[in-house]
């Protein structure tokens, strides 16, 4: 809602705005182990990803970590033990992880030994995806939207993914029902594509759309909530960024979410 | 305890010098000017004979001297005007009533340079920047619209809020810490359009003072500085009009007696016009859509007597965004105040105020699916009582001052068929009481004193529920407070000190501490002012924020005053101060105490001004060296790191040239050292995006800011009734592109890297400005 206020004022104040690269001073940090594992309801091979952080500087290429312990435990009493698959740094088990059940993840890399709790919460529907036209300044824009029921006995948290035509769109979208408690839910996902290239931007007729949607717990929302609010707006616009608080010990980079798991997909019209 | 000792040590010194009195009789009145029988606030009068004496009148034009009986020559005088010198024979107490002349009224641009002679130099008071009505008319600014908040930004010790924005941080002070009062009611928001214009329109403001340090006890509530700000009251001669017609507003402001020479009105208005523009588009939403803000101005006084004078003040502003069928915005600040002037005796004045103000904003989602209307209003109702009396070598202040605070944080109001919910945020009210008592004191004519204290007491009341939190924000206990009922108080001791000595006439150095406490606070987690900025009052979780100060000043005039020149330093220790965790909701959250982090802050600093204040030629330079640290357990790992309105230096350059009689050049010119940001150090792959690695808070900097501006003022031909006159700017003048902001993007030249890229706001921007008087 700030936000558009503010791109609004701008649009309109800003006779002669401009954007242009500049470099910053700032060090390269040490390489720091980011751990993000997920289990989701879903009978699939449940994924622990560990790799490093690497210097701003550098090209994208984020080291794996190989030869790590990964096991997973449950409240119920399981044991699975993740193995390295075909891609390094990459452990994999097969199993349905089941809501209401809280999830412990042990890994042991590089010497030091990292933990993290998280409980499944129980499902809330997705019952459909759609496009939905609104008129900015005369423009019709489309946006792809997720339509849900939320149900008003419990907390919810929510975190989509949104794909068009295959292409991850950057932003982290994240909510919970703390002001929409028990409603019939319309979550607009504005769609931010990887190039830098802001026209493409819109969705256009036949454009494939495909919307993920998890069911988090809190600290999970609390995580990809401070990296929406941080996004990459980067400094003196919005709070001032700091990483996200972990659930994973040791001071561990990343997140441990046990999640449900739905996915829809639909054609723009 | 401390208090006793505190008052007793403080009646001790006052009566020490008044046992001695012999005969003396007072010597008081009003001055005013004498085309438009405004009262002049601060005029000198000096008085020598058997002795030498000299004071300044007060906020109402009231001034008393105390002298032994015998004659002596009386010299008037104010900046900007003529002197006027007289012979009186004090055997009796006596009442001079003045006009003074301006030398605009007297047609020849003679501006003496033995107005206020010396005063910079032999107050006791430190930290205070007086802005200069006329100058900033001449001042260039952001699109034409001159504007008190961007000037008092070209001092030094004040730093801008951002490029083209009116918010400001004094000493290292937050946004919030700075006491902005209209005719002593608190203006909360004081930015129209996000902060790109101020809620002061020029044309209706008489006096504008700006304290850094050395705040006087009658001041409190707030940790970093008082903006004062006094609206014009109204010429009681004749009637006047004058306005101007800009790029983005027009003004209008209308003046005249209600009784000739016994009261006045003045009626001031200012609205921008930037969405009429829009609404001449073809386009439905785009002729639909609303961007303006307008502000109203009036006061009306009237001198009941001698002894009685009776001011009614206010000021209503709004702003309106809004885009069709999607947003409304709007937002705005109402102040009134009710003033009477009583003078007791000649030797005590004394002013009572009632004050209401408020500041709201409303915000409208008209999207079908999210309709709904979210409303937050911060009201306060103010008494204030002050007196001031004047004795020989003593000018003693005392009140006392009574606020209640209602904080309504925001109320949803939705139908059916929205998706939000409708909810009702519990009210919070509190107290806010003071009792204050300063005296400023000529010991001799080398050293002043300007002390005293101030009993600062804040009571959060019921009707609610008060919530306790851990570490990791849950709720630890609930207590629900009845109606009319304390939950929580605090009572906080604010000692103010200044001495100044006077080597001589043009030379001296000061020195001063001061308390300051604070119970109102802002809670944002953006950068920028924002309408809908959060208030919360003092509570069991927020404790009420404290700033100390010290100062030391050398202060020095050259050329029979001429030129001035000033260098303090300072150092202030902030506790209590506020951040936020990661992931806080501030918005519209019932425990939003549960997302804040408490911490402690330093700033300190060197201040250098040299001011040219006559000739053709003059302005200012001034340079600031700073630093300014905030300290929180949380953050940092607990070291100190600089708060991201830390800019080491900070330059501005102010000249303004009077070519001709007709033509004024202006030119302004600032440097500052970059923000303090947060870049990252690293990166890292997370959810299938990028996201960055963090080390050091606030370690990286913005690029710096610089930018000249330059004006122009044409007058029409003098000597008619009708004036006009135009202003020609250019913000900007290099096109400089400053930072605003800085996003991390693919790098064009290399995908596989990282790029920073820097957004700037304004290139050059011409701007025409068209005055008018009559």
């Amino acid at each position: 809602m700030k936000k558009l206020i503010i791109y609004f004022s701008l649009f309109t104040l800003c006779l002669s705005s401009c954007k242009k690269i500049i470099s910053i001073d700032t060090e390269n940090a040490a390489p720091q182990i980011v751990i993000e594992g997920k289990i989701n309801d879903q009978l699939i091979d449940q994924q622990i990803k560990i790799s490093k952080t690497i210097g701003y500087t550098e090209a994208n290429v984020f080291p794996k970590i190989s030869g790590a312990t990964v096991t997973v435990t449950d409240s119920k009493g399981n044991n699975y033990v993740f193995k390295e698959g075909t891609t390094p740094g990459t452990y994999i088990n097969r199993m349905r992880g089941v809501p209401g059940v809280t999830y412990n993840l042990s890994v042991t890399a590089e010497g030091q030994t990292y933990t993290a709790s998280s409980k499944m919460p129980n499902v809330v529907k997705m019952d459909s995806i759609g496009v939905i036209k609104n008129f900015f300044f005369g423009r019709e824009r489309k946006t792809a939207a997720v339509f849900l029921k939320d149900p008003a006995n419990e907390t919810n948290f929510y975190h989509f993914n949104l794909y068009v035509n295959d292409i991850l769109s950057e932003r982290f979208y994240v909510n919970n029902d703390r002001l929409t408690n028990g409603n019939d839910l319309r979550i607009q996902l504005f769609f931010k594509p990887p190039t830098n290239d802001h026209d493409s931007d819109e969705l256009n007729s036949n454009d494939k759309i495909k919307i993920e949607m998890e069911c988090i717990d809190s600290n999970i929302f609390d995580y990809w909530y401070a990296l929406s609010q941080q996004s990459n707006r980067g400094p003196n616009q919005g709070t001032t960024p700091a990483n996200p608080t972990s659930n994973i010990s040791n001071q561990a980079l990343g997140y441990f979410s046990a999640n449900t798991y739905q996915v829809l997909s639909a054609t723009v019209k | 305890m401390l208090i006793k000792h505190y008052l007793a040590l403080f009646f001790l010194l006052f009566l020490s010098t008044s046992i001695f009195a012999q005969k003396k009789f007072t010597l008081s009145g009003t001055i005013r000017d004498a085309g438009t029988g405004e009262t002049l606030i601060g005029a000198t009068i000096r008085i020598t004979g058997a002795s030498t004496a000299a004071t300044l009148t007060n906020n109402y034009g009231y001034f008393a001297l105390t002298q032994a009986e015998g004659t002596y020559t009386v010299a008037v005088s104010y900046m900007g005007y003529a002197s006027v010198v007289k012979t009186i024979n004090l055997t009796k107490d006596t009442k001079l009533n003045e006009e003074l002349k301006s030398a605009i009224d007297l047609a020849e641009v003679t501006v003496n340079a033995n107005n206020r002679k010396n005063e910079n130099v032999k107050s006791a008071q430190m930290g205070l920047e007086r802005i200069d009505m006329k100058s900033l008319n001449s001042i260039p600014v952001l699109l034409g619209e001159k504007d008190i908040l961007k000037t008092i930004q070209l001092l030094p010790g004040v730093k801008s809020g951002g490029e083209g924005n009116t918010g400001f941080y004094v000493r290292g002070g937050a946004a919030d810490q700075n006491l902005i009062i209209l005719d002593e009611a608190v203006v909360y928001n004081s930015s129209h359009l996000l902060g790109f214009f101020s809620t002061f329109n020029a044309d209706a403001i008489k006096d504008v003072s700006l304290y850094k340090g050395g705040m006087p006890a009658q001041y409190g509530g707030r940790l970093s500085s008082v903006l004062d700000v006094k609206m014009d009251d109204g010429n009681n001669k004749e009637f006047k009009f004058q306005g101007g017609i800009g790029l983005i507003a027009s003004r209008i402001k209308a003046e005249g007696p209600i009784v000739k020479d016994r009261g006045s009105f003045m009626v001031s208005f200012r609205r921008t016009y930037i969405d009429l523009f829009l609404r001449s588009s073809p386009d439905s939403t785009v002729n639909g859509s609303t961007l303006n803000f307008y502000d109203i101005n009036a006061k009306a006084n009237y001198k009941i007597n001698d002894k009685n004078t009776i001011y009614i003040s206010g000021y209503f502003g709004k702003d309106n965004i809004g885009v069709k069928d999607l947003f409304e915005n709007n937002w705005g600040n109402v102040t009134t105040t009710i003033r009477l002037n009583h003078i007791f005796s000649d030797r005590l004045f004394s002013n009572t105020s009632l004050i209401y103000n408020n500041y709201n904003y409303t915000v409208r989602l008209l999207n079908d699916a999210t309709n709904f209307k979210a409303t937050s209003l911060v009201r306060d109702f103010n008494f204030k009582e002050d007196f001031q009396y004047f004795s020989n070598k003593h000018t003693l202040r005392f009140g006392i001052n009574a606020t209640q605070h209602r904080i309504s944080p925001i109320d949803i109001d939705s139908d059916e068929a929205s998706q939000v919910n409708s909810l009702t945020q519990e009210r919070r009210y509190g107290i806010e009481s003071a009792a204050y008592i300063s005296d400023e004191w000529t010991v001799n004519e080398h050293l002043n004193f300007l002390y005293g204290v101030r009993l600062a007491a804040f009571s959060l009341m019921g009707p609610g529920n008060f919530s306790t939190y851990d570490a990791d924000g849950n709720t630890l206990s609930t207590e629900n407070v009845a109606k009319g009922k304390f939950h929580k108080n605090y009572f906080n001791l604010e000692p103010r000190f200044s001495v100044s000595y006077l080597f001589n006439e043009e030379n001296s150095i000061k020195a001063s501490y001061n308390r300051n406490t604070q119970n109102v606070h802002i809670l944002t987690n953006a950068t920028s002012s924002s309408p809908t900025d959060q208030y919360v009052l003092s509570s069991t979780n927020i404790k009420p924020e404290i700033a100390d100060q010290v100062a030391l000043g050398y202060f020095k005039n050259i050329q029979d005053n001429n030129y001035e020149f000033s260098g303090e330093i300072y150092y202030k220790w902030l506790q209590n101060q506020i951040d936020y965790k990661n992931a806080a909701e501030l918005l519209a959250n019932s425990n939003v105490e549960s997302e804040l982090l408490y911490g402690v802050g330093r700033a300190y600093g060197l201040e250098l001004f040299f001011k040219k204040k006559f000739g053709k030629l003059n302005g200012w330079v001034g340079y600031t060296l700073s630093r300014t640290e905030r300290k929180f357990t949380e953050l940092n790992d607990g070291k100190y790191f600089p708060a991201r309105q830390d800019r080491t230096h900070d330059i501005s350059l102010v000249g303004i040239y009077n070519m001709t009689k007709r033509w004024t050049f202006s030119s302004s010119f600032i440097y500052s050292t970059g923000n303090a940001v947060t870049y990252p150090a690293g990166k890292y792959s997370i959810g299938g995006q990028m996201a960055y690695y963090y080390t050091q808070r606030n370690a990286g900097r913005m690029p710096y800011n610089m930018r000249w501006d330059v004006s122009a003022t044409l007058e029409g031909k003098p000597g008619k009734k009708y004036q006009s006159s135009w202003n020609f700017g250019i913000y900007n003048l290099l096109a400089r592109k400053n930072p605003y902001s800085i996003e991390f993007i693919t790098d064009p030249n290399d995908p596989t890297k990282t790029a920073a890229q820097q957004t700037s706001l304004f290139g050059l921007i011409p701007s025409i400005t068209w005055n008018f008087k009559f």
